[in-house]
């Protein structure tokens, strides 16, 4: 029984001391960022990430997945008691959490949305587990073609499907390849646009861009306008958490619904848990034969999307663990760690690093436990987390990036390089470019450049091969249909926002943008 | 409101001169190749026209619509960039802890208030823990101060 025997060896590699200690660690971080709205996950992960050069490959990715999927669960804390959603992908839940809260059913809430992440995780861990090993085995077959026509259609998706332009998330994505583009070509030797910079010529850093971009432009953008919340301690107490029977009963076909929708929309490249929330809140309100109760407290508006976006978090892995293609800015963040610690993502990573693969997937388990141990007890602390004063808050983030900036090469280069990341950044908020395609074109650049120039050495220079082969084809048709599809979508919503806004000023949610 | 939508044509073709300029290096200063067997130059030239035409296409749509006020902000951009170049400026010369109170000082003051109790008690937290988890915990070379005389 080979699937026994890796499930066993993930555990073995995800129990041992060091991992289960990363592990948490991860969770608890995780937590902590998701409660603090003005503090996003890309940012926590990038501000951490110089923490990990020094560890294992396999624990430096727990502990990063860690922070992943522990946002989600602390995400939804200031959605329910503040009505600030601490991720994106916890906006739905306000809707009907902030509500529940105000009603004195807070406790509830959030001990109810704990147990719907947990159950959806679950949900999304399983799948992974079952189908990642099919699709890499598949994926053995593909060509540079194929992943060349992959990779682009996983940044097409990326940059039409999340909301604004589509032509700005695209310009995003070539801006973020040209930067990759920076420093030796691996086929030539040539160094490009180094600029006489002699650090340059290993490339621009990932840490520094993902922190200049996310982090710094992100404390530009929320200085003076977070606000310290003001929460009632009575709500929390232990024995105001306990749901009702009824609520139980009403819980479960929501979670259900929530956690196959996430799943499904977690695998997908450019949707992930943000559309996989909206999207099961929607269809919730929908099939339910008291949709009126929707907005005002209904615990099926909690339970379907944090079941849906904690799903999509798992099932986020499996295009990046099985194709080596990531679908999110964050899981870009994911293969990077991989790289820069020397390790080839793709379809072979699963055979050529078993320990890595389960161990990775089998502290899942590990850290969702964790997070449930953590948020059910420890929900008062993390509420009182919410009451630290966002001037105390961001000039202790900014240092902690840019010592993070400087020890991944002990050089100033680095810091400098945050430096113009965060200019970067904060024209882009200013000019409203998407930062998450930036950051998948970063990553994914150097990779199609190579894969591109073989495969027209291989067709001798003929375009026509992306469109023979049929598997190749297939891909380049479907970025068609998405391309299509996003430019329209992308219009049509600008416009109905047009009609609907009129004359007002645009909203200070700085730190409400997608990841 | 504004008749046409400044931010997206600003934006746009400031995109346009970005394509321009990758191209135009691209090909000035790197071989491009043939498609079969292409140069370290083909790959951005063609990534600099494809910018620069996105770029144009921004600008256009821009012109054929209203837009809104972008969100502009001065002092917060000013203060905390600052905050990091100086940390960078002084983390070679000076050692960890000027730089973390630097850092923590100038980037505060994007805030336009100062607490003055809890700025210091901050600076002198982080100056606890950084040390703790850098250079004790992980191990790291970093000079926690040093006298530039």
């Amino acid at each position: 029984m080979d699937f026994f025997s890796n499930i066993g060896l993930g555990f073995s590699v995800a129990l041992s001391l060091t991992n289960i200690f990363y592990c948490f660690l991860g969770a608890l971080l995780g937590t902590l960022v998701g409660v603090i709205p003005g503090l996003g996950v890309l940012a926590a992960i990038s501000m951490l990430f110089p923490l990990t050069f020094h560890l294992e490959p396999t624990t430096a990715l727990i502990m990063l997945a860690g922070i992943w999927y522990g946002t989600t669960y602390g995400g939804s804390t200031a959605s329910i008691l503040l009505n600030l959603p601490g991720t994106p992908a916890n906006a739905v839940t306000c809707l009907d959490g902030y509500p529940m809260a105000k009603q004195g059913r807070g406790g509830v809430a959030l001990f109810m949305t704990t147990v719907a992440s947990f159950f959806g995780a679950s949900f999304g861990i399983i799948l992974l587990t079952l189908f990642t090993p099919v699709i890499a085995e598949y994926a053995l077959q593909f060509g540079s073609a194929e992943y060349f026509a992959l990779m682009l259609m996983g940044l097409v998706a990326a940059s039409t499907i999340s909301e604004g332009s589509a032509i700005k998330g695209l310009a995003m994505v070539v801006l973020g390849i040209i930067i990759g583009l920076v420093g030796m070509d691996t086929q030539s030797a040539t160094i490009r646009f180094s600029f006489g910079i002699l650090g340059l010529l290993e490339g621009v850093s990932l840490i520094a861009l993902a922190m200049g971009v996310f982090g710094v432009a992100e404390i530009i953008m929320s200085v003076r306008r977070v606000k310290t919340a003001d929460v009632d301690p009575e709500s929390l107490k232990l024995k105001a958490i306990k749901p009702s029977r009824d609520e139980v009963r009403r819980s479960w076909f929501p979670m259900l619904r929530g956690a196959s929708m996430g799943s499904f929309f977690g695998t997908l490249p450019g949707t992930g848990p943000s559309i996989a929330a909206f999207l099961s809140y929607a269809i919730e309100k929908r099939i339910s034969r008291t949709p009126e109760r929707f907005g005002k407290g209904a615990i099926e508006g909690i339970m379907a999307p944090e079941a849906a976006n904690n799903a999509a978090d798992q099932t986020a892995f499996i295009p990046t663990l099985s194709l080596g293609v990531p679908g999110s800015a964050t899981m870009a963040l994911m293969l990077g760690v991989l790289m820069i610690h020397g390790v080839a993502p793709g379809p072979n990573l699963i055979s050529s690093q078993p320990e890595l693969f389960w161990g990775l997937i089998m502290s899942f388990w590990v850290g969702n436990l964790i997070l449930l141990l953590l948020n059910i007890p420890l929900i008062g602390v993390w509420v009182r987390m919410l009451t630290i004063p966002y001037h105390i808050l961001f000039p202790a983030v900014l240092a902690f990036i840019c010592i993070g900036a400087f020890t991944s090469g002990f050089s100033p280069l680095n810091v400098w390089m945050v430096f113009a990341f965060g200019v970067l950044g904060y024209l882009m908020r200013v000019f409203r470019f998407p930062g998450a395609p930036l950051l998948l074109g970063f990553v994914l650049g150097p990779l199609m450049e190579e894969h591109f120039r073989r495969a027209m050495v291989l067709s001798r220079g003929d375009f026509m091969t992306f469109f023979e082969r049929p598997i190749s084809a297939t891909i380049m048709a479907l970025t068609g249909l998405v391309l299509i599809w996003g430019v329209v979508s992308a219009e049509r919503s600008r416009k109905r926002q047009l009609l609907s806004e009129g004359e007002v000023d645009h909203t200070p949610e700085a730190t409400d943008r997608p990841t | 409101m504004y008749r046409i939508d400044y931010t997206d044509l600003v934006g746009g073709v400031l995109l346009v001169a970005l394509g321009a300029g990758v191209s135009l290096v691209a090909i000035q200063y790197y071989p491009l190749g043939t498609l079969q067997r292409m140069g370290p130059g083909m790959f951005p030239a063609i990534l600099g026209v494809v910018l620069g035409g996105l770029g144009m296409l921004l600008a256009l749509q821009a012109l054929r619509r209203t837009g809104k006020r972008p969100d502009i902000r001065v002092f917060s951009p000013l203060f905390v960039l600052a905050g990091v170049a100086s940390f960078a400026l002084l983390i070679t010369p000076a050692g960890l802890i000027p730089a973390i109170v630097s850092i923590v000082v100038i980037s505060s003051l994007a805030e336009l208030r100062i607490w003055p109790v809890s700025l210091a008690l901050l600076c002198l937290a982080l100056c606890l823990m950084a040390p703790l988890v850098f250079v004790v915990g992980l191990g790291l070379p970093i000079p926690l101060i040093r006298w530039p005389f």
